[in-house]
């Protein structure tokens, strides 16, 4: 029950956020829908035990595989959809006691929620860049060798 | 003559292309997107040796009209950066439009002024009132309660204001994010002062949350992978001074009052 009230409020959360953004309308819905998949999936990843880190890179790979199937559907730029999908994702609280920590003084726990703010990030990133490997597969930048020479 | 027309033809699909390519950078699409985009516009002219390259801040488009000519080559400068992603969008279907030939190069040029000159997508307040329910409802998921839902709402509608009145007035975005951050925390702190809400970091944290860089780090991630390396970290550094401000706005909020 309280897992369906918080998907509710995500929903409408990142529907306004889409409008910040100015995301074009016929994206809106759609961009709500996926902040709401990916919000589902970190806390079902939570609720099986698994770290925040990992449970995050998962919920933003799901974002970004489905807006990049979506977004070539509806025909519309990815980031009007992978932003919204990505936002519930958002170390806010965790960069806000970061930084509480060190106005008072206490930089050990300031560096702790740092170290875990960085890390969330990260993985928001690493989730984002894995659905790109996997559409862009083929046409990617080359790297060291040309074995096909 | 007919030199005249072609050469006249080479100045339209550079100026056309420009256009487009300075709305989609402006507004906040990513740098490859720019870049493929130009190319696939200049190529579908029918121009060779096409080469284009765009940073944060600016865009360089070359093409060659004819074998054994000179290249014709031209740079814009862009120096706002706007999150609009629906002129983004438009953008893109005018390209795609004219890619598959179905646009001339003066329809074209028409509908990337009209983009150009459209008003937003979603009026002032509607964007304030926007800010204020996603502040509300981040407030929530991040721990918070019912009763913080509205000081949140509040207090993110005051941060969402200070940002966008203080800089039309003053262009300086840094010091825009850091006083909308002070604000924002203000209003939030008296609020659960004076008896609205009972969870005091939810509720600032709830304020902040319209102030979040989601454009330029996603873009950032994006152009880094691609291989842009110059625009990626560029946008990284954005990104990560707006952070900064809202931080250190937020930061002498709580020195202050707390």
């Amino acid at each position: 029950m309280h897992l369906i009230t918080e998907l509710f409020i995500t929903f409408i959360a990142i529907v306004a956020f889409g409008i910040i953004f100015s995301i074009p309308k016929r994206a809106l819905l759609f961009g709500g829908t996926i902040g709401m998949i990916t919000w589902g999936v970190l806390q079902s990843g939570l609720l099986l035990g698994t770290s925040s880190v990992f449970s995050t890179a998962i919920a933003s790979l799901t974002a970004a595989i489905i807006s990049h199937f979506l977004a070539k559907k509806i025909r519309i730029p990815v980031t009007a959809l992978s932003i919204p999908g990505i936002l519930p994702l958002v170390p806010g609280s965790r960069a806000y006691f970061t930084m509480l920590s060190f106005v008072e003084g206490d930089y050990l726990t300031g560096l702790e929620y740092g170290v875990e703010t960085m890390l969330q990030a990260g993985a928001i990133a690493a989730g984002l860049v894995f659905a790109l490997a996997i559409f862009s597969f083929g046409k990617g930048i080359g790297h060291r060798y040309e074995p096909n020479r | 003559m007919r030199v005249g027309g072609i050469m006249g033809k080479a100045d339209d699909v550079m100026d056309i292309c420009l256009l487009a390519g300075e709305i989609m950078l402006k507004y906040g699409a990513e740098t490859y997107r720019v870049e493929e985009t130009l190319e696939r516009m200049s190529k579908a002219a029918s121009f060779t040796n096409v080469h284009c390259f765009a940073t944060t801040t600016g865009i360089f488009l070359s093409f060659e009209e004819k074998k054994e000519k000179e290249d014709l080559m031209q740079m814009v400068r862009i120096d706002d950066r706007m999150q609009d992603l629906s002129k983004v969008t438009d953008v893109n279907q005018v390209s795609r439009e004219f890619v598959a030939g179905e646009l001339t190069v003066e329809e074209a040029r028409q509908k990337l002024n009209a983009i150009a000159n459209a008003p937003m997508e979603y009026p002032l307040w509607l964007i304030h009132i926007a800010s204020g329910v996603a502040g509300g409802g981040f407030s929530y998921l991040f721990g918070g309660g019912w009763f913080d839902l509205f000081p949140a709402f509040l207090a993110a509608v005051v941060s969402s204001i200070v940002v966008v009145e203080f800089e039309r007035y003053l262009k300086v975005r840094f010091a825009a994010e850091f006083t909308a951050a002070f604000f924002g925390g203000s209003t939030a702190i008296i609020l659960v002062y004076i008896g609205f809400g009972s969870n005091l970091d939810q509720v600032i944290i709830g304020s902040l949350m319209p102030l979040v860089p989601g454009v330029p780090l996603t873009n950032a991630v994006r152009d880094l992978m691609s291989g842009d390396l110059v625009a990626g970290v560029s946008r990284g550094a954005e990104a990560l001074l707006t952070s900064l401000s809202i931080a250190s706005g937020i930061a002498l909020t709580i020195s202050i009052f707390l």
